[in-house]
């Protein structure tokens, strides 16, 4: 509980400044919709016939960009992108700042052992993964009613917050696996990053050549795609299947690698 | 010099994997060139339907976009934002990795000024981004013959691939002016991340919105493939705010670590 607590406490300050960058990102796409909608441009239609390609270099396939849904679905890609850079960040750093700040030996002198600390940090991080998430659904649910003119986003919000909710945590169960294999504690992050990096190029990569649709399955950002998740008003069984095992894999092996390792001091 | 050598020594590892992932980035994208003009043609024409006044709003001329600039240009796009994380890494981790390390001490207590500290410090990240930029124009090129089915001019290709440098340079200097004013980084990458992705998710929902002004907010929109590959030129107003920009912080990362309180290793 101690190393709970403590952890929450590290990671205060920084959770409170994603929280408020999640409400601001939700808050200016919004405002901006509202500015794009009193324009009155209304393109959609003369959209419909354009070509795949063309789309996705602007990233609005599928999308109804006239209706507030639609334009929060295009912001969704973003918010997804930012979760998954904070939950790898914290998975990572959970598990390695012990090893970088040189108090492995102090928390590993006191009477808890690795799985012990260990699942504690792992707690802390889904309490914060939890928190972070609760902050994005609740400024989606206030931003696109403000300006979504009556419309009933509520479903899609939901479902594509619970996406969002599993994305986060692969890419945190793959930081925490990440920190529990290397041995370096300051490379940890930055491999976790390269990973989470490679699964957005491999998203465009899709979206962009009908050839390679077999690599979608290496990207989660391809898991929860909005628009298929709007469109379908339910998470595709076979990807929470993937995701579920990707996360309990990962967990295990950041408890298998971790607990065996010689922690470098 | 010793303290520029020692830096470019620390940094040659991680400088070889940035330019070798750069380069796979390129290549991956560049091989997807012949399935993505294959179908051009059917492309041009749906496109020729349109209105032309949707077509400039959309910022496509139909002639770029699917020559080798524009497809260049395109995943441009995300070897820049690949790039501006190594910058901002760079210019945030090699000013404030002595405090990290505890070594703050021992590398101030020199007979070296802290101005030169940060000249020498400042002048190895430059030469990285160089020799980086260096490996990512050549790259480039070769790429470019290899999946080219016309022939293209070199110089259009490599004012491209040079908005890359630019680009960079922005974010060594804000990474500079973060560590500085940051207090205890204890963790460069979680610094220069959200950084990076804020200004790039800026400049990407002003791009979906057609959003001009949003241009100014984020460096990766400074400089405009399309206007690029139509003037061979880039625009003259935003290189002189990159340059502003980078002088403010610049001055100011000076500034500040001569006079900061550097936390002693003890």
């Amino acid at each position: 509980m101690n190393i709970y607590l403590r952890e929450m406490k590290a990671h205060r300050t920084g959770l409170i400044w994603w929280c408020i960058g999640m409400v601001g990102l939700v808050a200016s796409g919004m405002a901006k919709y509202d500015a794009y909608q009193a324009a009155g441009v209304s393109v959609q239609e003369m959209m419909a016939g354009m070509p795949k390609a063309v789309l996705t270099v602007f990233g609005m396939t599928g999308f109804d960009l006239t209706k507030a849904s639609g334009f929060y679905g295009v912001l969704f890609l973003y918010i997804g992108l930012m979760a998954a850079i904070h939950a790898a960040l914290l998975g990572s750093h959970l598990v390695s700042k012990e090893e970088r700040d040189r108090t492995s030996e102090f928390l590993y002198a006191k009477p808890v052992s690795r799985n012990h600390a260990l699942t504690s940090k792992l707690l802390a991080g889904l309490t914060m993964l939890v928190i972070f998430n609760l902050a994005t659904l609740l400024s989606s649910f206030y931003f696109v009613n403000l300006f979504g003119q009556g419309e009933s986003v509520g479903a899609d919000i939901r479902i594509l917050m619970m996406g969002l909710f599993l994305m986060q945590l692969i890419f945190f169960t793959i930081g925490t696996a990440v920190a529990g294999v290397i041995r370096k504690p300051k490379a940890a992050p930055s491999i976790a990053m390269s990973i989470m990096f490679t699964a957005f190029l491999v998203s465009y990569l899709v979206n962009m050549s009908e050839n390679l649709q077999f690599l979608k399955y290496l990207s989660p950002f391809k898991y929860y795609d909005a628009a298929v998740l709007m469109a379908d008003g339910r998470l595709d069984p076979v990807y929470v299947a993937l995701s579920v095992g990707i996360v309990a894999l990962a967990v295990l092996g950041t408890y298998r690698f971790y607990s065996a390792r010689d922690l470098s001091v | 010099m010793n303290v520029f050598l020692r830096e470019l020594s620390a940094y040659r590892k991680s400088t070889i994997i940035w330019c070798a992932s750069l380069s796979a980035i390129l290549i991956v994208f560049m091989a997807l060139y012949p399935a993505f003009t294959s179908d051009v043609a059917a492309t041009k024409q749906v496109l020729g339907q349109f209105p032309e006044a949707l077509r400039t709003a959309l910022n496509i001329s139909l002639s770029d976009f699917f020559t080798i600039y524009g497809f260049y240009g395109y995943l441009l796009n995300f070897a820049i934002l690949a790039g501006a994380i190594q910058a901002m890494n760079l210019g945030t981790g090699i000013i404030s990795k002595e405090v990290a390390g505890k070594t703050a001490d021992f590398l101030l207590s020199k007979p070296m000024t802290r101005g030169r500290v940060v000249s020498a410090k400042l002048a190895a990240a430059f030469t990285i981004i160089v020799i980086t930029n260096v490996v990512f124009c050549g790259v480039s090129y070769l790429a470019a013959l290899m999946v080219a089915t016309e022939t293209f001019a070199i110089g259009t290709l490599l004012l491209l691939a040079s908005t890359m440098f630019l680009v960079q340079l922005v974010f060594l200097a804000l990474g500079a002016l973060f560590a500085v004013l940051i207090p205890k980084i204890k963790s460069v990458i979680a610094v220069s991340m959200p950084a990076v992705f804020t200004l790039y998710i800026v400049g990407t929902l002003g791009d979906v919105l057609g959003n001009d002004k949003v241009r100014y907010m984020s460096p990766f929109k400074f400089y405009d493939t399309a206007y690029i590959i139509k003037n061979v030129g880039l625009e003259g107003k935003f290189i002189a705010l990159e340059a502003a920009i980078i002088i403010v912080a610049i001055a100011a990362s000076y500034v500040i670590y001569i006079k900061k309180d550097v936390r002693a290793s003890a």
